[in-house]
Parts: structure tokens; sequence; C-alpha cells
């Protein structure tokens, strides 16, 4: 034994491994393939980026199952509700008054005597898009003013940054009441949108921002202008989609605010007009019906709730994909 | 940290000026005439409306009306309400309704949040975690408004255990029950956020030096995870105290407190401009001042963070 090692390292200093007395050596056959195509990256397939990635693990989480499942069944009663039912929730017959549950109607009537079933599922539209269309706006414009703070910084930054803790500044619901308060006599769902919008904007502006910061001195971008290209395409190439992540997340969660936001301003007596079906009017119509008959307030907020319910749950699944950090 | 601070309080100049000038323009393109309102039914004496009209400076345009305001605000002069009170007295009887209110919802989900949060972040995965977690989805997903009624119906109307509205002096008891509410929200966010932070530190290093070093369990968790996880917890409820007062607005309302929601929200829909914007500035500055709080308070608890 003592013999064996002394000659290996003898001659691993000549570096030619003489063989030893009755030990095989195994050569690898001569490796033929050029190795440009061992090293050459796979232009064929796509590679696996983190969006890939998050994607894979957010399939299997039950929190993006339920919630996906739920929003898909929202969606679709808001987009076709005559599937749901036959009933007109604007017909309404005052002797039916808080009536009880009876074929075709399985959810009783509310005190002007509609349909509550018939209500609930027209209402989602309305909750829906309002929730989107705010979600949208809020997401592009916030976005587009963040991004620009962010990558430019200097004294556009300074001015951009001072009219965002303007608007942070002022409680959303206060200012949406008082700027609602000048469309009072003409509100609609647009407007409405456009109110939560204008004062909610800044949450995500601040969010990107923060991101484009933090992405904008990362190596490739740096490689990336040394290879020539242009500061606003680098922006929207490689800086916005690194800063993306935060955004998404706060967009999912943000979307359920809002539903819950119009809902207020509704009960509030500022939002939706009464001849918009809507979960928020309902509920305040409800409100004085409480000890009476407190199913017909229950209803339109059990809609509600499940729907926002379903947008954090989904908030919180984009949340454990997109930041392999919180995974456990 | 005194230069830091002395910038901070100059950059709160341009967004004070800012919020109260968007405020006042917004609240100056309010359709109707006050003043026409004023009269009511009864025909209008132009003579009378002149008169009223110069003296709350309705006849000046915007931006002379917008400095005048300025002007006398800085000597705290904030002018009279339509019907005739000064509006400094107005808000000196609703704002400390509403701090009152404030403070109680602070409290309360300051303390139910950190501990609800915290035993659910540690224990993650068990069953009263599942049951935390579902109870606080359900408060953020249920309008605070629905809450509110619900509350009301069963503590105060069905069980008689609170009082169901409070009136005009509140006391502890009367204020209660609406501190929870205008609390449940905030305090859902805090569960949430206190149990993401204790169950992602669990796992860190210095916990499992900690251990290694033969720490006890109580002190493991009090001195090395509760720190570290607390902090962006106090950041949450600083910048909340701002929020509280404003979201005051319709827990008042449920609750029939006198407090500066409900003030505003009648000042809003009476179009009425300078107890509005009054308002609006003070809650602003409130909120301001909570954030820079906030911000020196993350200095001194995050030893990482320095301000030069």
């Amino acid at each position: 034994m003592t013999d064996s090692n002394t000659t290996i390292s003898e001659n691993t200093n000549d570096f030619v491994v003489q063989p030893l007395h009755g030990q095989e050596r195994f050569v690898a056959p001569i490796d033929e393939t050029p190795v440009q195509e061992v090293d050459s990256v796979d232009e064929s397939k796509v590679a696996s980026s983190m969006w890939a990635d998050a994607w894979r693990s957010m399939r299997k989480n039950p929190l993006f199952i339920v919630s996906g499942i739920l929003i898909l069944i929202i969606l679709i009663v808001a987009i076709f509700p005559g599937i749901f039912t036959k009933v007109d929730p604007n017909y309404c017959n005052l002797p039916q008054s808080l009536d009880g549950p009876s074929s075709g109607h399985p959810l009783g009537f509310n005190q002007q005597g509609c349909d509550v079933y018939s209500r609930v599922v027209y209402g989602a539209r309305t909750s829906v898009s309002v929730g989107i269309l705010t979600t949208v706006i809020v997401t592009l414009f916030g976005g587009i003013v963040g991004a620009l703070a962010g990558f430019y910084g200097g004294w556009l930054d300074a001015v951009l940054s001072r009219i965002t803790d303007i608007f942070f500044a002022i409680p959303m619901l206060l200012g949406a009441i008082v700027v609602l308060q000048m469309f009072k006599t003409s509100t609609s769902i647009w407007k409405v949108v456009l109110v939560l919008a204008l004062f909610g904007w800044v949450t995500t502006a601040r969010i990107i921002r923060g991101s484009v910061l933090e992405a904008k001195n990362l190596e490739f971008n740096t490689a990336s202008t040394a290879l020539g290209s242009s500061p606003l395409r680098n922006l929207f190439r490689h800086v916005v989609p690194n800063a993306l992540a935060p955004v998404i997340v706060l967009t999912t969660t943000s979307l359920g605010s809002y539903i819950v936001a119009e809902a207020t301003l509704s009960f509030l007596g500022v939002g939706l007009p009464t001849t918009v079906v809507s979960w928020g009017g309902d509920i305040s119509d409800a409100q004085s019906l409480l000890r009476i008959d407190p199913q017909v307030l229950f209803y339109p907020s059990l809609a509600l709730a499940i729907t926002v319910l379903a947008f954090i749950m989904m908030g919180d699944a984009v949340k454990d994909a997109l930041d392999p950090k919180s995974r456990v | 940290m005194g230069k830091y601070l002395l910038r901070r309080i100059l950059q709160m100049i341009p967004v004070i000026l800012g919020t109260t000038l968007l405020i006042y323009a917004l609240v100056f393109a309010l359709p109707g005439d006050p003043v026409r309102a004023m009269f009511g039914a009864r025909p209008v004496n132009e003579a009378v409306a002149a008169q009223i009209r110069s003296e709350y400076n309705l006849d000046k345009p915007f931006i002379i009306q917008y400095l005048l305001f300025l002007k006398n605000a800085l000597s705290l002069n904030f002018g009279m309400t339509f019907s005739g009170q000064p509006v400094i007295s107005v808000i000196g009887r609703a704002f400390p309704v509403t701090i009152r209110l404030a403070l109680m919802a602070f409290v309360f989900e300051g303390i139910f949040g950190v501990i609800f949060g915290v035993i659910s972040g540690l224990k993650k995965g068990k069953w009263y975690d599942s049951v935390i977690l579902i109870v606080s989805l359900l408060l953020i997903s249920v309008p605070t408004f629905v809450t509110g009624f619900v509350l009301q119906y069963f503590i105060g109307v069905k069980w008689r255990i609170l009082p169901v509205t409070a009136g005009g002096s509140p006391g502890f008891l009367d204020l209660l029950m609406p501190a929870m509410v205008l609390g449940s929200v905030s305090m859902a966010y805090i569960i949430r956020l206190a149990r993401t932070e204790v169950s992602s530190n669990i796992s860190e290093d210095y916990v499992r030096t900690a251990r290694a070093k033969g720490m006890s369990n109580r002190s493991v968790i009090m001195r090395h995870i509760l720190r570290n996880s607390l902090i962006p917890v106090v950041t949450y409820l600083g910048t909340d105290i701002g929020a509280l007062m404003g979201g005051a607005m319709i827990t008042e309302r449920i609750f029939n407190i006198q407090g500066v929601g409900n003030t505003l929200y009648q000042a809003i829909l009476r179009g009425e401009g300078p107890l509005v914007v009054s308002i609006v500035t003070i809650l602003v500055l409130v909120f301001v001042v909570c954030n820079l709080v906030v911000d020196m308070l993350y200095a001194v608890l995050d030893p990482r963070i320095r301000y030069a």
C-alpha cells in the first residue's frame, strides 16, 4: 500500500500515469463532438425564464387552482349573465317586496320587489368591469410614470415624485368622494373607474419606480448600453420586464380593493347611478333592512366577498410563484 | 440624521401646498352655488348674496381665494362655516372624537394583529394558522360597511353587549365596537404581514446560529425572530394612523359618531369649501408627519439603515 502511494505521487509529478502492475485502465473513447455543439445555445427551445418557472410552480399551488376556478366562474357570470338567470334584474314588482324564495326566484325579492338572485348575477358585470378597468388604467399610467421617474432620474424624477407624493397624501376614498360629487348628476361606470384610477395610480408608480431604480444598475443593463442600444430600448427591453414582478403582485391584489372601493362609494351615495345593477348599490339599499330581512343584505355581500377573496388569493398565489424566497 | 430630517421637512412643504391646492381646486369645481343653497326655497336676495360672497371671498378668482385661504390658515384662521361657526371650533369639536377612535382602532389592530400574525407565522400549517388566515382574508374581502352593519346588528341590537350608536360625546364603551370595525381591515393586513415575515425569518441563518448556541426557544423568538419581523409591521402601523383618520368616514357614518369623517362628508355634500379644505389639510399633515416619524423609526429599529 505505501509502495503504490509513493508511485502515484511520483507519477503525477510527471503528469504521466504509469499503469501499475495488475491495475486496469479505462480510457474513454475519443470524443469527436465539436465543442460548438456542446456549448452552443439551443436556440430552437424556449429558455426557462423566471416566468416559466413561476408558472410551473404556480400551477401546483392549491391557492391558484381554487382562485383560478373562482375567477373563471365570476368572469363567465360577468360576461354571460343570461345563462344563469332569465329574470330581468330591473323588473321590480312592489307587491312582491321582501317575499321569500319561490320557484324561479331562489333568493327571494328585495324591498323594491326585484329578484335578488338575478340582481346578484347581473351585479357581477359591474363590479368586475370596475375592478379590471381601474386596474388596467392604474397599471398603465402608474407604470409609465414610475418607469420614467426611476429610469431617467434627475429633474424628471424630482417633479414626478413630488406629484406622486401629493396624490399619495390624499386618501383615495376622500378624493374620490370630492371628485364624484362634481359629477353627481351624471355618474357612470367610466367616471367611477377614472376617479378611482386618479387616486390609485400612486402606489403602482412608487413600486415600479423603486424596482426600476434597482434594475437600472444591474450588469445586463450596462452590457446592453455597451452593445449600443438606446436608453429607451434598454428601459422597455431590459429594465421594465425585470421590474414587473412586484407590479403584477400589486395588480392582482388591488383589483379586489378597487371592487370594494366602488361598493363603498355606492354605499356613500356618490358611486354608480341607481340604474346600474351593482352589488355595492344593492348592499347600500339593503342596509336599513338588516333588522327586518338580513338575507337581502347577505347575498350581494357574499357575492362581493367571494369575488374580492378570489382576486386576493390569486394575488397571494402569484406572489408565492414570483418570489422564490417565500416558497417553503 | 439632522440634515436628512431637515431635507424631509422641507420636502413636506410642496406636498402640503400641492395637496391643498388640488383639494381646493376640486372643491372649487363642485357644481351648484353654495350661497344660493343657503337661501333654501326662499327667493334669493341678490344684495345679501353678494355680501355673503364677498365675506367668504367667493367673488374673487380661484387662485386669489386659495392664496387668501393659505394666508389665513398660517395664522390658524380657517374662516367661518356657511352656518356661521368658526371652522376652527368645528374642527376642535370633531377631531378629539376621531383621534380617540383612531387611537383605539390603532391599539386594537396593533395588539391583535401582531399576536395572531406571530402565532400563525410560528406555527405555519397548524389548524389555527389556517383559521387565522381564513378569518383575515374574510376581513379584507368583506367591505368595512358590511362588517360594521353585521357587528352592529349582532353585538348591538341582538345581544345588546355594546351600545348600537355612539352619539354626541362618546365614551370608551361607545367607541369600542366602531374602533374594532375601523381597525379590522388593517388588523387583517398586519396579521398577513407578520405571518409572512415571521415564517420567512424563522429559517434564516442567524436563527439557526442562535439555536446552535443553545439559546432557549423563547429568547430566539423574542430577540431574533420578532425583532426582525416587526420592523415592517411598525412601518405599516405608522402609515396607518393617517389612513385610519381618513377611513373613519365610513365607520362614523354607520355608528353616528360626530367626528372628522362625518363632518367632512357632510361638508363635501354641502360644497363647503373652507371646511373641506381645512379638514383635509389637517388630515394630510397628520399623514405626512406620520410617514416622517415612521422613516425615522425605521433607522432606529434597523441598524442597517442609516440616513446620511
